[in-house]
Order: structure tokens, then C-alpha cells, then sequence
């Protein structure tokens, strides 16, 4: 890691890059943000923390052109600026790179880069130049990929540095990366930073919003917390720890990681052999026992949710066995997997977990509406009883059954998912990082679940690519590498450094 | 086992705080609001205006006449309502299938009788809906193609049987009975109609499939990954049509005794028109059937003013045209700010 201590003098010569002065913004019934300011230097990381619902959104829609603030002012490279639509924000060299990447599956690298922005020649796309300006971009950030490939090829975290280099290419003086790693594994998020490095030694302000507090400790220069739209704290952001910033964001102590209870394990309640898909994984053997939390550790790419998906039959495995509660299961749909009492939180909660139309109630008793109907028809009694349990049970908040759950923050929606297939009363529970994309809060109340779940006797296959995450919280952590199992590690064996070395395919040290 | 957490004896102390209750609805009620208000004020305006055109707009004759003319192509509405929930985009094989069902009818009644007739009738158009929803929901074919090519092929076959010409019916007594009133009051195709949409009412909004053609239409993987037969799912809404669109059919043809193969032209847009000026959404995961036969009954009372106004056939299809587009766009823009 390079050291960026000592530029903070001769930074603080320079006007800010950007200065917003007492922005307050008021949504019909909710106060999103009142009296923030904020003051980002040239060449420096600043990073925006604070829990879901602190206005972090708010504010960098604000600057993005999105919302107008209700008071306060704007100032960019020193002039005070109104902006009034993303464009105008695009003109004043603002680059946005968003959670859903905004490119083209179906067009090259190059012309994703250049999209909006062709270069032409005698009024026809300009093909050479546009190549020069996309390899430019790409090598100015060091991003390995190669500008004739289609995105749609790429993988995710590729088609990430596509998105970065398509804002840089448009010659940005500040640029806002929101939650950038939440898809990404431990490794392609040290790539991610290398790039934002090179972005920022290139005289440009990055605003860095992120949940996990190691990685702006490790990437930023300066922090800002908000906190219910109010905000609490900027500074540099050396000498702060996690422990400091959780209490900056939360307003009170609050460990980062649930700790595991002690829970007597029981019989062993999913048993897998010899499991294979080829070209995902192979001859993986996984033993759960009653209240037993097992992570699964892992790059991405080395076949961990391609191994859940084949255990709940969202694919199919081409070899092995799998026994649930001392029953073998032919698993080749969900409908299987549900009925032998298995359940499965996905990773991606924007497509696989929620159904955005529906109600939180809807949406709760989704996978279990069979046992709560009549002659095919929903026994609304039964449902509403369900809805009003999970929700409070779980924390959901606002407790509003009716309420269309893709107005809920992430956090609630993947409690609401978690409550889906709890109310399937599992054996065993397959969660795919459940934790994502989640603030500090409602990660701590999801660890808790997990906890209770446990104790209560299902068994747990935690997916995870926080490390301590899994660490903390898993009684045995198996690591898959390139699709196979590299190691089965007792609570007390799995350290970082033992899991790393499995991961990454080099022997235990 | 699995925690208590869905143990029915709890329910009673974990109601939500009533004040938070209160203050979602009426956010929920400010987004959906122009939605849910738009179509009642159009229907009432279109009526004032009507009114006010021609005085023969609101006698009981004339709104009578309007209903019976909108209730064949409403038993349709109805299908097409599951097919558009369910995410479905269309189903542009109903004049093939209606025809099916009017000649069915016909060619078979006079030998097999009027049940039975009306049995296979309603079948024949339900086999045809059921390709379409096995090539749909388990081939995963595009519904538009599918539907387009199925009913082009079932329309070939029925003018095959029928070699081009038209069938005849031979049981005028029969017509009289469709074509009067049920108690000398309610006109016979109304009956059905509203007999079918308050069954298909009640599936929709109460039942297991329902929930299901929701959830399919709105998140597909995702219902898919909570374990819901979602290419069952989506075949049924075909079938459903089928079935319907044969139904219509054959009433169609009891009450017109004579039955070419193109009868049944037009009755999909129709009745795509209608769910979607209802406000139901294009991109499907949205909507109800109550609101698709608003969406109807508005198309139909737009239809009876111009016609009453003696304005001519394409001067309405051009009017027809343009609601369409103003649904869609209205149903995109309040999606959008509605932050889906």
C-alpha cells in the first residue's frame, strides 16, 4: 500500500474540488438531510459513510443533478454552481459510477467507453479513434481488458472497470463510486483500488461510498459519517479505527460481527457427496449438522454459489449425492429442495430475492403459500398472522405489511427474504451473502437471526466474501478453490491467512 | 426444527404501531394515487361529455346496447388480463382461437347438440391456448412470435375445415336465447361476461395461481428461486385464454348463426387496448381485473360517443390508437417515478 500521509499539505493549498455548503433536502414526510457540508480536495479519496437512510444517496443525487437541494449552496472548482440535471452535472465534470452498471451487454468495451460520445469523421463513426480513446482510458487505469471484447463476456467485476473507464474517458474532475466492491471478491477489490489510486494520482477527487469500513480505512484519504441527514464527523482518515467509525456512524457501540453462540450441534442434516458440475465445480462433500453454521469461503469464481444454486436446483448438479434430514434428494428444482426443507437466500437480492410489485406480506409468504391455502385459494387470516410474526420477529421496519417492498432499504428487504423461507421452517438454510449491500445495524440484527436460527436446530451454509465475516460467525469454514474443496477448517484452524492460503490454491502454510 | 416464528398464537401482540400503519398508506396512496384516480375521472368525464352531445346517451337503450357490445369482447379482457400480469406481453392468437371456437360451434351443434357443441368449442380454442402456453412458459419462446405463428396456423386449419366459406348455423331458437335477456332484464352476454369476470376475479386476487401470476410477472428469477412452478405459471395464463377467447367465440357464433374465419379480427386489440388503458401495467407484475374492464367499459363509451356523434370508422380507429399510446406512456412514467 502506497502512503498518502504526506500529500495532505500541499492538498490543503488547493481550493476544494468540490464544496457544498449547508445542503438541506426535505422529501414529502421525511427529512433527507439538514445543514451538511461537505468539502472534497483534488487528488484525495474521500469517503461517505453512515448507515442506510443517513442521506449518503440523497446527498450524492444531490450532486449527481438528480435532486435539487431545498437550501444551501454548490461550489465546483471554485465557482458556485446550480445543478440542474445529470447533464448538466456531466458538464461541470462530474462522473457518477452507480451500484447497476449502466453499459451495453451486446457492444464492445470501446464503444461502451465512447457511448454518448462517438467520435466522428465526416459524420460517420470515427472507428480508429474511437479504439485509441477507449485503449487510452483503459490503459491511463491500468484496467486488464481489451477493448474489442463484448461486455457481455466480461465478468463482473470487468465490466466494473469498463464502467470507471467509461466515466474517465469522459475527462471527469471528481468522481463518485457508490458501494463499488459490493459484488466484488477480496482480490478483484484490491484491482478496484489500484484503478481508484491511479484515478486519484491523476489529480482527480474520488467520493467513495462504502458499508465496509476496513476498505475506506484502507482506500481513503478523508471520511465524512452522516447520521439520520445530519453529518457528524469529517477528518482525515488516518489514525481512526472501525471501532471509531462504527461509533461515528451509529451513535453507540456496536461490535462489526455478531458473536456465535454456543449451541449444542445435533445430527447431521444435509449431506452431500461427490457433487459435480462441470465447468463449476467438482466431487464436493459437505457435511451440516444441526444447529452447525458452516461457511464457505472462497473467491469469486471458485464455484461457492454455483454449489448453493446446484443444492437448491436452481441448476443441475451432473453428479452426487445429496441427503436432507437422513432423506436422499433428487434435487432438480426449487420445488424439491423446498420440500425436503431446504432454503436459499440468493446473492443477488435485486434479482433473485425480492419481487419489487409485491407487498412485504406478499413477498413473505411467497415460497410457503401452498400450506397456507385452501382449494387453491390464500388464506388471508393465516397470511396476515404470518406477515405480522416475521416482521416483527425479524425487525423489519417500517412494520408495514401492505407496503411495497422496493420502497424498504436493502437491509429490511433481505430481512423480509430471510422471513420468506423461514416461514418454510428449513432444515437447512443456504445464504448467499446475506449481508450485502447491508448497513452496520441490520447487518448485526441479520447475525443475530443467523444465531437464532442455529441455536433453534437448522443447519446454516453461510456464503461470504467478508472473510471476518464468515470467521466470526461459521463453526467450520470449507474452502472451495477453482471448484473443489481446498480445505475443511475447525473454528479454531480458520484464520485469514489459513483460509487465504486455501483460496488462493497454495498449500497450508 | 425450525424456530416458532410462524406459530399463528403470536400474531395478536406483534401488530404493527398503528401511527406507522397510517402514515405508509397514505405515501403508498400519494404514488399510486394518479394512478388509482385516473380512470374513474375519465370514465365520469367521458359520461358528462357524452351527455352533453347527444341526449340519447344515457337512456337505458343505448348504455344497455353498449354493455351487451362490450361483453363478448370482455370475456376476452379477461384472459388477456392474466396473460399481461403474468408478464406475458400479448396473446395475438385470440382471432384464431375465437374463430376456432365460432366454428366448432356451428359446424358441430347441429349433430352433437348445444352442450356439447359448446364443449368442444371452448376446448378446441383451449388446445390451441395451451401450445401457446407450453411453447411460452416451458419453451420459453417469445410470447409475440409463439402466439402470432400458433394463431396463424390455427386460422389456416379452421379455414381448411370450413374450406374458406361460412358456416351456417340451423338453430335460430338458439340465437333468440343469446341474444335476449336473462329474466327479461340483463341481455345474455352481459351475464356470462360478468359471471366469468368475477370468477377470473377472484382467481387473480385470491388464489394460490394468482399470487403467482403476480410474482412471475414482476420477478421472474426471483419467483423461480422461491420455488414456484413459474412455467406453469405463465402456460396457464395462455390456456385461460384459449379458453375464454372460444368461449367468446362461440356465444359470437350462436348469436350471429354464421361464422366466416376472420370473426375474429381486431378482438385482440381490443382487448389489449382495454386492459391497458385500465392501468395495467405493459411490463406485467401490476394491474387487476376490475381495472381492465374499466379500461373496457371507458374504450367502449369513447367508441359509442364518436359513433353517436356519427364520426367515421378509421377517425376511431385513430382515436383507439392514440389512448394506447397514452396508456403506455402513462403506465412507463409512473413506473419510473415510482422508482422501479
Amino acid at each position: 500500500m502506497t502512503d498518502h500521509v504526506t500529500t495532505t499539505d500541499d492538498a490543503q493549498a488547493h481550493p476544494p474540488a468540490l464544496e457544498m455548503v449547508g445542503i438541506s433536502k426535505s422529501f414529502p414526510g421525511v427529512r433527507a438531510l439538514t445543514d451538511v457540508d461537505l468539502r472534497v480536495l483534488p487528488g484525495r479519496v474521500h469517503a461517505i459513510v453512515g448507515e442506510n437512510g443517513a442521506g449518503k444517496s440523497t446527498l450524492m443525487k444531490i450532486l449527481a443533478g438528480v435532486h435539487q437541494p431545498d437550501a444551501g449552496t454548490l461550489t465546483v472548482g471554485g465557482r458556485e454552481v446550480v445543478i440542474g440535471s445529470p447533464l448538466d452535472a456531466q458538464r461541470m465534470g462530474i462522473g457518477m459510477v452507480y451500484q447497476e452498471l449502466n453499459l451495453v451487454p451486446d457492444l464492445s468495451v470501446a464503444e461502451n467507453i465512447c457511448l454518448g460520445r462517438m467520435p466522428r469523421r465526416f459524420g460517420v463513426l470515427d472507428r480508429r479513434a474511437m479504439e485509441q480513446a477507449a485503449t487510452t482510458a483503459l490503459a491511463d487505469l491500468d484496467a486488464q481488458v481489451h477493448w474489442s471484447t463484448t461486455v457481455g463476456d466480461l465478468t463482473v467485476s470487468q465490466q466494473q472497470l469498463v464502467e470507471i473507464c467509461k466515466v474517465y474517458a469522459s475527462r471527469p474532475d471528481i468522481v463518485v463510486l457508490d458501494e463499488p466492491t459490493s459484488s466484488l471478491s477480496e482480490h478483484e477489490s484490491q484491482v478496484l483500488f489500484d484503478v481508484v489510486r491511479r484515478m486519484r494520482d491523476r489529480g482527480i477527487s474520488v467520493i467513495y461510498i462504502s458499508h465496509r469500513l476496513r476498505e475506506v480505512l484502507e482506500i481513503a484519504d478523508d471520511v465524512t459519517v452522516l447520521r439520520d441527514g445530519h453529518r457528524i464527523e469529517s477528518r482525515p482518515v488516518a489514525g481512526l479505527t472501525p471501532a471509531d467509525m462504527i461509533r461515528l456512524m451509529v451513535g453507540r457501540d456496536l461490535t462489526e460481527v455478531f458473536p456465535k453462540r454456543e449451541v449444542e450441534l445435533g445430527e447431521t442434516v444435509l449431506e452431500v457427496r461427490g457433487l459435480t458440475r462441470s465447468g463449476a465445480f467438482a466431487d464436493v462433500d459437505l457435511n451440516i449438522r444441526r444447529g452447525e453454521i458452516v461457511g464457505l469461503a472462497g473467491l469469486v469464481g471458485s464455484g461457492r454459489t454455483e454449489v448453493a444454486r446446484a443444492l437448491f436446483g436452481l441448476d443441475r448438479a451432473d453428479a452426487g449425492s445429496v441427503v436432507v434430514a437422513g432423506r436422499p434428494v433428487d434435487v432438480r428444482r426449487p420445488g424439491h429442495a423446498v420440500a425436503a426443507g431446504v432454503a436459499y437466500v440468493p446473492e443477488d437480492r435485486k434479482a433473485d430475492g425480492i419481487v419489487p410489485a409485491l407487498s412485504v406480506r406478499d413477498n413473505l409468504s411467497l415460497a410457503s403459500l401452498g400450506r397456507r391455502s385452501r382449494a387453491g385459494m390464500v388464506l388471508a387470516r393465516q397470511e396476515r398472522a404470518l406477515a405480522g410474526e416475521q416482521i416483527a420477529s425479524l425487525g423489519v421496519s417500517p412494520a408495514a405489511p401492505e407496503r411495497r417492498i422496493d420502497t424498504l432499504s436493502g437491509g429490511n428487504q433481505q430481512k423480509v427474504v430471510l422471513g420468506k423461507w423461514l416461514a418454510t421452517r428449513p432444515h437447512v438454510l443456504i445464504l448467499d451473502e446475506p449481508t450485502r449491500g447491508v448497513d452496520v445495524g441490520a447487518k448485526a440484527d441479520i447475525h443475530r437471526i443467523i444465531g437464532d436460527l442455529a441455536a433453534s436446530g437448522v443447519g446454516i451454509l453461510l456464503i461470504s466474501s467478508e472473510l471476518p465475516e464468515v470467521l466470526a460467525v461459521s463453526d467450520r469454514v470449507l474452502v472451495l478453490h477453482e471448484g473443489r474443496v481446498a480445505a475443511d477448517l475447525s473454528a479454531a484452524d480458520a484464520t485469514e491467512a489459513a483460509v487465504m492460503h486455501a483460496a488462493t490454491g497454495q498449500e497450508a502454510a | 426444527m425450525s424456530s416458532s416464528l410462524d406459530s399463528p398464537h403470536t400474531a395478536s401482540s406483534t401488530t404493527p404501531s398503528q401511527d406507522t400503519v397510517a402514515a405508509d398508506r397514505v405515501t403508498d396512496r400519494g404514488r399510486a394515487g394518479l394512478r388509482s384516480l385516473a380512470l374513474p375521472v375519465g370514465l365520469l368525464g367521458l359520461i358528462v361529455l357524452g351527455t352533453l352531445l347527444s341526449d340519447r346517451f344515457l337512456s337505458t337503450a343505448n348504455l344497455l346496447n353498449v354493455l351487451t357490445s362490450m361483453s363478448l369482447v370482455g370475456i376476452v379482457v379477461v384472459g388477456m388480463t392474466f396473460v399481461i400480469i403474468s408478464g406475458g406481453l400479448a396473446d395475438l392468437s385470440v382471432p384464431a382461437t375465437l374463430a376456432t371456437g365460432a366454428i366448432v360451434m356451428l359446424s358441430t351443434q347441429p349433430t352433437v347438440g348445444t352442450a356439447l357443441a359448446l364443449l368442444l368449442a371452448v376446448a378446441s380454442a383451449g388446445a390451441a391456448g395451451l401450445v401457446n402456453g407450453i411453447l411460452i412458459g416451458y419453451g420459453r419462446a417469445n410470447s409475440i412470435i409463439v402466439t402470432l405463428g400458433v394463431g396463424t396456423i390455427v386460422l389456416g386449419l379452421a379455414q381448411a375445415v370450413v374450406g374458406g366459406a361460412i358456416v351456417y348455423g340451423e338453430d335460430p331458437e338458439l340465437a333468440e336465447l343469446v341474444n335476449g335477456r336473462v329474466l327479461g332484464l340483463v341481455p345474455f352476454p352481459v351475464v356470462v361476461f360478468a359471471l366469468v369476470a368475477v370468477v377470473g376475479h377472484l382467481a387473480l386476487s385470491r388464489s394460490v395461481w394468482g399470487r403467482w401470476t403476480y410474482a412471475v410477472g414482476s420477478n421472474y428469477r426471483a419467483t423461480e428461486a422461491s420455488a414456484v412452478p413459474v412455467r406453469a405459471t405463465r402456460a396457464a395464463a395462455f390456456l385461460v385464454t384459449g379458453l375464454l377467447a372460444g368461449l367468446s367465440g362461440a356465444l359470437l357464433a350462436i348469436s350471429l348463426q354464421s361464422v366466416r374465419p376472420v370473426i375474429g379480427t381486431g378482438y385482440e386489440f381490443d382487448a389489449i387496448t382495454a386492459v391497458l388503458v385500465g392501468g395495467v401495467s405493459v411490463l406485467g407484475g401490476f394491474g387487476s381485473i376490475p381495472r381492465a374492464v374499466a379500461g373496457l367499459f371507458f374504450v367502449q363509451l369513447l367508441t359509442n360517443i364518436l359513433v353517436l356523434q356519427g364520426i367515421s370508422t378509421p377517425a376511431q380507429g385513430l382515436a383507439k390508437g392514440a389512448l394506447i399510446a397514452v396508456a403506455v406512456g402513462v403506465d412507463v412514467h409512473l413506473r419510473r417515478r415510482g422508482g422501479l
